[in-house]
């Protein structure tokens, strides 16, 4: 029923009075004062003191108070004119080249965030190391040059070209030698344009320089195979290998591909084949490589080209004049048992060795030519072109300087003050050329020292190419503006020697199309999506070993005697790369300083790796600092306890010490580069040396500090034989409760797990740089790991255990007991959050911060942490980060985000996180989000490999499987299936998501 | 209550001469209605100035994080959550004391329940501040309070042992301030009336109205004995539930069901030798040695060696059961308490809580004021200790060996315990500056009956058997307050 109530306001209303009825045509019922206050009296009327004092002390104080809040300047620019391709939040992905390896640059909004293996990459298939990686950091990081300089002021690029051309008249006049140093370059533009430059200044000579050098590699091939390259090694089709000190899925020559090919013989496809490769490893230090192999021994460097001349002779080769390896019974034996095997594995072993000298590596040509391996596991046919450097050139360059005959110097890509084994002698050479020039991004060691710096791209800024081994062509594109005034040192190149093409692009298009694409038939448009052409491989040849041997015999027993020749506290020092700085050129990325190496799981330094028996025989303890000396070098550097060190040996890493490296990476460490020996024209990485204590301690960064498993079967191993008798060996399913507090809940979608094969994973560590990339995470430097506050959300975890005999000893208390050491086995254990079904993290938190997905997923909701940290408490994996301090805003943690370049690397896919919340491995949840997005704009069904995670996606040896458990189809369903699968900590039933399958080792029982 | 006689073989509860209603009033009242004394100020500077060291300690971690403590990615709790279950331990004598006690008509908790019942509050206001400050961002910790809000609702994790731990603090904190509170209402009433200008008003509003009538006193023994039963089983949930935010949990060493009892007969011990450490200096400063006699301070290190005792066998227990259960994981936790790094700790500890208590069966020692002092001290070590290794230890080394790591507090550990010893005595000293550190109206209940004084009367009356007479005289030797008096006694 309609209401035909009336409320009236008052009685005048009601009664409606005259008075009321004129006052209701106005707005206001009683008129308002503003006239009064407008009119002049109102204005003019003189303000009471007090309400001056009043108005005046409330203004000032509202306004002090806004003040006080800093509003920050927010710089954007609106896609007004939105460039085409680019669309916000959707990454667009370009072909480039790190290294030789075609990979492919994620960006954002016009900035590469993140580099990928390309899966078209010959040597790569899609994966990418540490390296590859970090290097994306590297083109925002704030410690390079802004721009060229000249004479120490900054310059315009018009004045140093300026300059540059008058100065080369001048030389060219005066007739003096121009040299251009740089490390390898395989890149064919990049020679085409230094050839260009050569025939404007035909004084030119370049000369290739490796820090790291594979001259003596190159030089025996020379003398026993007349080719002056390095091979291709072929280890996926060696069913046995045998290795002298070379790290080959670590550091040497290329890492990355021969990991893939040496886990593609001992993954889980290869043990359903029922077959495994064998690997062997002779070496001084504690190598990655070391640390995969089935059996192990420690080697001295003075032993290496005995142990290889004694394994020549056992195989039955023509020997006149060898030496018993007299103070190692247990290598001689092993040298016997490998003979033994190779010979009953002829055409498809192999034996490689990591040294430097020529005479070794002739007798190691010798070996594997009695072997068959040429043609099967070593192509020279097809070799490679990684690396290329002449020792002996870069000295005769230095005794040119010092004679005073260079006028002219470029550096490209090479910082000989720094890596040089005689770094013055160098320096007060060069400082006998008028003019020298240096393509270095930043003021370095070298570049400091130059009149010119013309600061060259970074690979993501320029175009350019690679043609890393024969027959394989890889392009470099830009994806971005130069973040800095750099320009590309080609460029230089072309514009002093007076080049009708001074566009490096165009340059490399005109050289490419002559060549490469000529002969391909491929368009530059097919290239630079693909981003890499490869040519029909030459068929590998057999080449036979006639050399007689006689001086190289001579050799190696006078080098071996000079190494050994022992005195008071001798020792010999052996000089390596470690996996994560290698030769020092990249010290200044911290993703890279913050890496665990490998074995040692040391961060942010060098150290003298020395066996620990010998330790305690020298009186050294851990936390001691030692100094050691040659009589022309001495560093004080802290000790590490290595187990499986050779003794009477200590390796010292190379790539630290640098003074001129930037904010993360000058003075971290000590410099060993002047410890390399120039002997018959090539660097050897050992050498004699003497130790003592010095005085003080110092506590290196390490992410573990204890080593062994202490009897838990949290790693599971077994031996190839009993494998093949029952392939469940060594799983040791342990006894799961099945009584349950929680219900069992529906997970109709998609139940997202992942299975990992501990005998594929090198324990490299790409894994968790590329992770690092991905989500964001932290840079805490080495004085928060030392307090044990690492943010990695996966982390690889090693483990020592000691073989007595047929024991495997894996408890601290009884390793200490025993007396030889010797005997080390390693397991690498990637270990990420296990996003447990029965997570114990989810039901401690109070405020439902981290709870489960309908996917199986552990998720963290950041904004919900209050940081109580019991759920790191409670998690038996503690894989669980807590953010200690505000990294991303932090003076104190300089390293890394702390300033606006290097944060445009963040992926803004993933929140940073604040301080005071809890973080951990998300399984990429925004790749798995984008996943199911981009199926979803397709009409389509989720595949299996649709959506990969960024550890698996790097993963040179596809360790990690990740996928749906819900789709028995999906390649993770099928390999947790395997019967080697086995879950960590099962027992306590938290129901893990991430599967492990047993590590096996193809031992042979002597 | 007071009307009857007590045994006299009871020993007395209030001693001295001619103590009168009204004695008591002046006695106890002496700090708060004059100027304090040179022990106080010295006390009580050294007291704020570590108050001054916690707000400076506690400030710096909410200014650059909790990362200024020592903690890491394997220790997620260490100082702090020791710091904070050694109060809440500590606090759980003063409800003991307040509560069951009053329950079990025990009257010699009369005179030192209420400096127990502050020391409580006190002790619980330190536990609480550690749970917010060792959150990593403190400005959310009302996120642990289930609220309504606008998230969706979104509410707290019933499942988690922190949201439990949350209720079962702020239900203790409010019940015992309350229960302290109400307690305190005759006795501020008693200062109004002695007081004038300001102060009796400040006293008079303090005091709720109190008036002394009949019906008043009724409804105050009857509220008191309500929130005696309110507070009863807070005794046992409350340490209980404190115990669980490690049993629930899957680390070895914290996973173990003894943790309930075994928890609250540890905080019992803690707390009975806190309120030992406070009330023999209080007890001597502000001469209160006819109100806190020796009979109070022997009951008390009895309970101290029953609980200490109970603790012991708790230890033992845990040990066997390790041992017992063929766990790895438990029985290296375990060996690793005993022998590991940490092995200081855990022998630390074993000294303190199981062996040194021991040495209360000997009765010159525990009716040794000095003694007992030490003992309650060495006993408050040792219980620190418990919760240092229960948390460090079984964290430190737990699943996966990869993970292991050592635990070195940094100087903000440090200053904040220290600075919350510092606050805790700030506040005890400014209660006994304002409020009657002993319950004076409970007091007098006992004046009449429980006295020394009524004991003599009923002996001068000769209304007792001699023989139990001669007994009571003979357990007076221990008492510090009765002087040579023995041959007064026996002349009656």
């Amino acid at each position: 029923m309609e209401s035909n109530k009336k409320y009236w306001k008052g009685l005048e209303e009601l009664q409606n009075t005259k008075d009321f009825a004129e006052k209701s045509k106005n707005e206001f019922a009683e008129p308002l004062p503003m006239e009064e206050v407008l009119n002049e009296a109102g204005l003019s009327t003189v303000a009471p003191r007090r309400d001056f004092l009043k108005a005046l002390g409330f203004g000032l104080g509202a306004v002090t108070l806004a003040a006080c809040q800093k509003v920050p300047v927010h710089k954007s620019i609106p896609y007004l004119v939105k460039p085409e391709e680019i669309v916000p939040g959707i990454p667009n992905y370009y072909t480039s080249t790190f290294n030789g390896h075609s990979v492919l640059v994620k960006t954002r909004e016009g900035r590469p965030i993140k580099i990928e293996g390309n899966p078209d990459c010959m040597l790569s298939k899609g994966s990418l190391d540490a390296k590859g990686q970090a290097s994306v950091l590297d083109l925002y990081d704030v410690s390079k040059l802004k721009g060229p300089v000249l004479n120490d002021a900054d310059a315009t690029w018009e004045n140093i070209d300026k300059f540059l051309k008058q100065e080369l008249l001048q030389v060219k006049t005066g007739g003096k030698k121009i040299r251009i140093v740089s490390s390898t370059v395989n890149s064919p533009s990049t020679k085409a344009a230094i050839a260009d430059f050569t025939a404007q200044y035909p004084n030119t000579k370049h000369v290739q320089v490796d820090a790291v050098s594979y001259t003596g590699m190159i030089k025996a091939n020379e003398n026993s195979f007349g080719k002056a390259v390095l091979p291709r090694y072929r280890f996926d089709k060696a069913d046995l290998i045998v290795s002298f000190g070379a790290d080959f899925l670590g550091t040497w020559i290329s890492p990355l591909e021969f990991s893939r090919q040496y886990v593609s013989k001992r993954n889980n496809t290869a043990l359903e084949g029922k077959k495994m490769s064998r690997h062997i490893q002779f070496e001084t230090g504690m190598s990655l490589t070391g640390s995969n192999a089935d059996a192990r021994l420690p080697l001295k460097p003075s032993e290496e080209g005995i142990a290889l001349l004694n394994l020549y002779a056992a195989l039955g080769g023509v020997l006149s004049g060898s030496k018993p390896l007299a103070n190692n019974p247990n290598a001689e034996k092993a040298i016997a048992l490998a003979a033994k095997e190779l010979s009953a594995a002829k055409g498809a072993s192999l034996v490689v060795s990591g040294s430097n000298d020529v005479s070794i590596q002739i007798v190691v040509n010798a070996i594997n030519a009695l072997l068959g391996s040429y043609g099967t596991t070593i192509d020279l046919d097809n070799p490679s072109y990684q690396f290329a450097g002449n020792d002996a050139e870069f000295v005769e360059f230095v005794n040119e300087m010092n004679r005073g005959e260079v006028d002219a110097v470029f550096f490209l890509n090479s910082n000989p003050a720094y890596e040089f084994n005689d770094a013055k002698a160098f320096t007060d050479a060069l400082s006998k050329v008028k003019l020298r020039v240096s393509f270095a991004d930043r003021k370095d060691e070298t570049a400091s020292l130059c009149q010119v710096i013309a600061p060259n791209h970074h690979y993501l800024e320029s175009w350019g190419d690679s043609n890393p081994v024969e027959g394989y062509y890889t392009i470099i594109q830009p994806a971005i503006n130069p973040v800095y005034n750099s320009r590309n040192a080609e460029q230089g190149l072309l514009i002093w020697s007076e080049n009708p093409v001074t566009d490096y692009y165009q340059y490399i298009q005109n050289n490419w199309s002559k060549s490469v694409l000529a002969q391909s038939g491929t368009t530059w448009k097919e290239l630079l999506q693909k981003g890499s052409v490869t040519l029909p491989a030459k068929s590998a040849g057999v080449y036979s070993f006639s050399r007689e041997l006689n001086s190289v015999v001579q050799t190696i027993i006078a080098e071996s005697n000079s190494l050994a020749k022992g005195g008071e506290n001798g020792i010999e020092l052996h000089i390596y790369q470690n996996v994560a700085i290698g030769d020092g050129k990249a010290a200044n990325n911290p993703w890279l300083q913050e890496l665990p190496d490998p074995v040692s799981k040391v961060t942010w330094d060098n150290y003298a790796a020395i066996n620990p028996k010998f330790a305690e025989k020298l009186g050294i303890a851990e936390l001691d600092l030692v100094e050691i000396k040659t009589d022309k070098y001495s560093v004080t550097l802290p000790v590490l306890l290595q187990p499986g060190q050779a003794t009477g040996t200590v390796s010292v890493a190379l790539g630290y010490g640098r003074v001129k490296a930037g904010k993360a990476g000058s003075e971290v460490g000590k410099n060993a580069y002047p410890f390399l020996r120039l002997v018959n024209a090539t660097l050897q990485i050992s050498t004699s040396a003497s130790i003592s204590k010095a005085s003080g301690t110092y506590q290196l960064a390490q992410t573990q500090t204890h080593h062994t498993i202490e009897g838990r079967n949290i790693v599971r191993e077994t031996t190839l034989k009993n494998f093949l008798k029952d392939p469940t060996a060594g799983t040791g399913h342990a006894h799961v409760n099945k009584y349950d507090l929680w219900n069992e809940y529906e997970q109709p979608g998609h139940n997202w797990v992942m299975a990992i094969d501990l005998n594929a994973c090198t324990g490299c560590g790409a894994c968790i740089v590329a992770c690092n990339a991905e989500n964001n995470i932290p840079v805490v430097g080495r004085d928060e790991v030392r307090r044990r506050r690492e943010m990695h959300w996966i982390r690889i975890d090693r483990y020592y255990s000691i073989n007595d005999g047929d024991n495997r000893i894996t408890k601290e208390e009884e390793i200490d007991k025993l007396e030889n050491l010797d005997n080390v086995s390693v397991v690498h254990q990637p270990m990420m959050c296990q996003h447990c079904d029965h997570a114990p993290c989810e039901t401690v938190c109070p405020v439902l911060a981290t709870v489960h997905s309908s996917e199986g997923l552990n998720q963290m909701a950041y904004n919900r942490c209050i940081g109580t940290r019991y759920c790191a408490n409670n998690c038996p994996y503690k894989v669980r980060r807590f953010n200690w301090f505000n990294y991303w805003n932090d003076s104190r943690f300089d390293n890394y985000m702390n300033n606006e370049y290097t944060q445009l690397v963040l992926n803004p896919d993933v929140t940073t996180r604040s301080r005071g919340v809890m973080e951990k491995c998300s399984m990429c949840v925004q790749r798995i989000q984008a996943g199911k997005l981009a199926a979803k704009l397709d009409k389509r069904k989720l595949k299996d490999g649709d959506i990969k995670v960024a550890c698996q996606q790097t993963c040179p040896t596809n360790a990690i499987i990740f996928g749906d458990g819900n789709d028995p189809e999906s390649e993770v369903s099928k390999a947790l299936k395997s019967e080697r699968t086995y879950y960590v900590l099962e027992e306590i039933n938290v129901k893990p998501g991430v599967g492990y399958q047993t590590k096996v080792r193809n031992t042979v029982e002597v | 209550m007071s009307s009857h006689h007590e045994s006299i073989l009871r020993e007395p509860l209030v001693t001295g001469e001619n103590i009168t209603y009204s004695k008591v009033t002046e006695d106890i009242l002496v700090p708060v209605e004059n100027k304090p004394n040179k022990a106080w100020w010295i006390g009580f500077i050294v007291s704020a100035m570590g108050a001054g060291l916690w707000i400076f300690s506690v400030s710096w971690t909410f200014w650059f994080g909790v990362g200024e403590w020592g903690l890491n990615k394997t220790v997620g709790w260490a100082w702090d959550i020791t710091g904070f279950v050694w109060w809440v331990g500590i606090g759980h004598a003063g409800t003991l004391i307040s509560a069951v006690l009053l329950l079990f008509r025990q009257n010699w908790r009369n005179s030192i329940n209420r400096s127990a019942e502050a020391m409580t509050i006190f002790a619980v206001i330190c536990a609480a501040s550690y749970i917010i400050s060792h959150m990593g961002r403190p400005w959310l910790f009302h996120w642990a309070l289930p609220l309504p809000n606008q998230y969706g609702s979104l509410w707290v994790n019933f499942n988690s042992p922190l949201v439990w731990d949350v209720f079962a603090i702020s239900t203790y904190f409010s019940v015992s301030l309350v229960f302290w509170y109400t307690g305190l209402l005759p006795d501020i009433a008693t200062i109004r009336d002695r007081a004038i200008g300001t102060r009796r008003r400040i006293y008079s509003i303090l005091s709720f109205g109190w008036n002394g009538s009949v019906k008043t006193w009724q409804r105050f023994e009857l509220v008191s004995l309500i929130l005696a039963g309110v507070s009863t089983p807070l005794v046992l949930s409350v340490h209980t539930i404190v115990s669980m935010d490690f049993a629930t949990s899957v680390i070895p060493g914290w996973h173990t069901t003894i943790f309930p009892p075994y928890f609250v007969a540890g905080a019992i011990f803690s707390g009975f030798a806190m309120v030992q450490t406070l009330l023999l200096v209080t007890r001597k400063v502000m001469n209160f040695e006819n109100y806190i006699t020796m009979f109070h301070i022997e009951s008390m290190n009895k309970i101290i060696i029953l609980t200490g005792s109970i603790v012991g066998v708790a230890y033992l227990t845990e040990l066997f059961i390790a041992w017992y259960s063929g766990v790895e994981y438990e029985q290296y936790a375990f060996l690793n308490r005993v022998s590991g790094p940490y092995w200081w700790a855990y022998w630390i500890m074993m000294t303190c809580n199981v062996i040194s208590p021991q040495l209360f069966w000997f009765k010159k020692v525990r009716t040794s004021i000095a003694l007992s002092w030490l003992l309650s001290i060495v006993v408050n070590i040792g219980m620190w200790f418990e919760r240092f290794v229960i948390i460090v230890t079984s964290l430190h080394r737990d699943y996966l060996p990869s993970s292991w790591v050592m635990f070195y507090p940094s100087w903000v550990d440090v200053g904040i315990f220290i600075g919350s010893i510092g606050l805790f005595f700030t506040l005890f000293l400014l209660f006994l500056r304002v409020l009657p550190a002993i319950a004076m109206a409970e007091v007098k209940l006992l004046l009449k009956s429980s006295s020394d004084q009524a004991k003599q009367k009923l002996i001068a009356e000769k209304s007792v058997d001699k023989g139990q007479a001669e007994y009571y005289i003979e357990s007076l030797e221990k008492y510090d307050s009765i002087s040579p008096k023995v041959a007064e006694y026996e002349k009656v």
